[in-house]
């Protein structure tokens, strides 16, 4: 029996006649998430788009990537309007892309941009704003859901870490329309409680679920919170407004509690360490002082201490000896000054001294004598006398007074019978 | 009223305290205060650690009431 064969080539062509002949074909909207992304450097993207059971080749050429309004990447859900060809070379079919956006949750990224560029302006994000976040807190609030992984990993990790803390939790929507409200009330509740730290977040799920902090209002609430704030939102690779524009991010809600506390063991030895540092320091402290007294102690002046005194003493002695010696030459000098006028002339002929006043008084006295008024009466005159004293004026006398007349060689008491005076 | 000194005050406070005896200058009366100061903190931080007292969780109801809180497992 006699077959007719066809080429690879012709079949191929076939195919693709069918295919594009097919109305359904020519234009077609798929919704999807594009995969195996490559940008080739002509200016073609060329990737697959799939979803949870197939996949199928795209290629979306250059001159129809200038209308995308956002940057495809791995990942990206996109809703994609072209149409279907076959590719023979490969003998794969192809969706040949003329339009495509991003579906829902690609516009959920243009508003994380477009909030996060807002908030980054104001300055909300700034590293200025961010509060020291205690080490040892004393309280911690945890704003989360009340069930689930993120508050039981919050409060077993606390408790295995630092058991001595307490945790108040503010149960709280974390996911749905209702949720950034509800995560606002609780945080603005926390702050009226006396909180050292405040842990805001949730356990990882699909980016719609984390929204709630990617809302502006979670974003200020956090900034204008007083009490220092931990983020925790989703996984590692989850960023959120809330990260940016808390006191501090963690990867996760474990993350967090590690974050919040540090672990009493870790404390414990610390404080260990403080212990044996001390009792190194102060022993080592007063082993230098020890030293030094030793050292003063077996100084050779509390050893020795006459040895002070010694030189003193020796001093002492010299000054003494000097004393001596210039009593003994003082004395001595005055003893042969001494000696010396010991044997002085006038010393040993003291009458030479007044031989002469003598001769002058002599001389004097003879003077004297020439002088004497008794020596009158010598010569016959006599001395009126009345009362020892010497009458000089008849005046002084009157009749029937006692006159004394004095001679050289005796008195003659006389009464005076008659006075007459003469010119 | 003053405030109470923090763990973290009095574990700086200790950290400070201990470089200062480490650094040896200090004359002898100072340094034995210090020293008797420092054991006093560490025995204050030692009892806070020691006594671990294990706080239970408080949820906060809608209220704002605090009510113990146990994890569902």
């Amino acid at each position: 029996m006699e077959h007719k064969y066809t080429t690879v080539t012709a079949i191929s062509r076939y195919i693709k006649f069918k295919l594009e002949a097919d109305d359904n074909l020519k234009t077609v909207y798929i919704r999807g998430e594009i995969s195996n992304f490559k940008a080739h450097t002509n200016g073609h993207l060329y990737f697959s788009l799939k979803d949870e059971f197939s996949k199928i080749n795209a290629i979306m050429f250059n001159s129809m990537t200038k209308k995308l309004a956002f940057k495809p990447i791995e990942g990206t859900k996109v809703l994609v309007k072209g149409h279907i060809t076959m590719y023979e070379g490969s003998g794969t079919c192809q969706v040949i892309v003329d339009n495509m956006q991003e579906d829902g949750i690609g516009n959920l990224y243009l508003a994380f941009e477009k909030l996060k560029q807002k908030l980054e302006m104001e300055g909300l994000f700034k590293a200025e704003h961010k509060r020291k976040i205690p080490s040892m807190p004393n309280k911690i609030g945890v704003i989360t859901a009340p069930t689930g992984a993120a508050i039981r990993d919050i409060i077993s990790t606390i408790k295995r870490r630092y058991p001595i803390c307490q945790i108040l939790l503010f149960p709280s929507l974390v996911q749905g329309e209702q949720a950034a409200l509800d995560i606002v009330k609780n945080i603005e509740k926390a702050n009226t409680y006396d909180l050292d730290v405040l842990i805001v977040g949730r356990g990882g799920g699909a980016i719609e679920d984390l929204w709630p902090f990617n809302e502006e209002i979670v974003a200020r609430a956090i900034y204008n919170s007083n009490i220092p704030i931990i983020s925790a939102v989703g996984h590692e690779v989850d960023f959120t407004i809330a990260d940016f524009v808390a006191d501090l991010r963690a990867p996760t809600p474990t993350g967090a509690a590690e974050m919040a506390v540090l672990s009493i063991n870790d404390l414990i030895n610390n404080l260990n360490q403080i212990k044996i540092r001390l009792n190194e320091s102060i022993y080592k402290n007063l082993n230098y002082k020890k030293v030094l007294l030793d050292a003063v102690k077996n100084s050779f002046v509390i050893k020795r201490p006459m040895m002070m005194y010694e030189s003193k003493k020796q001093f002492i002695d010299l000054i003494i000896q000097k004393l001596n010696k210039t009593i003994y030459d003082n004395l001595n000098n005055s003893k042969i000054k001494l000696e010396k006028y010991r044997h002085h002339y006038l010393l040993l002929n003291p009458t030479i001294l007044y031989k002469e006043k003598i001769l002058t008084l002599n001389s004097l006295i003879d003077k004297l004598e020439i002088m004497n008024p008794l020596n009158t009466l010598k010569r016959g005159y006599t001395l009126a006398l009345q009362n020892n004293q010497i009458v000089k004026n008849i005046h002084d006398l009157k009749e029937n007074d006692r006159l004394d007349v004095k001679f050289k060689n005796g008195v003659v008491t006389t009464i005076i019978t008659k006075i007459k005076e003469e010119e | 009223m003053e405030k109470e000194k923090t763990f973290e005050d009095k574990m700086q406070e200790l950290e400070n305290i201990v470089g200062e005896l480490e650094s040896g200058e200090i004359d002898l009366e100072s340094s034995i205060d210090k020293y008797t100061k420092a054991m006093k903190l560490v025995k204050e931080c030692d009892t806070k650690l020691k006594n671990v007292e294990e706080k239970i969780s408080k949820i906060v109801t809608e209220n704002g009431q605090l009510e113990d809180f146990e994890i569902e497992e």
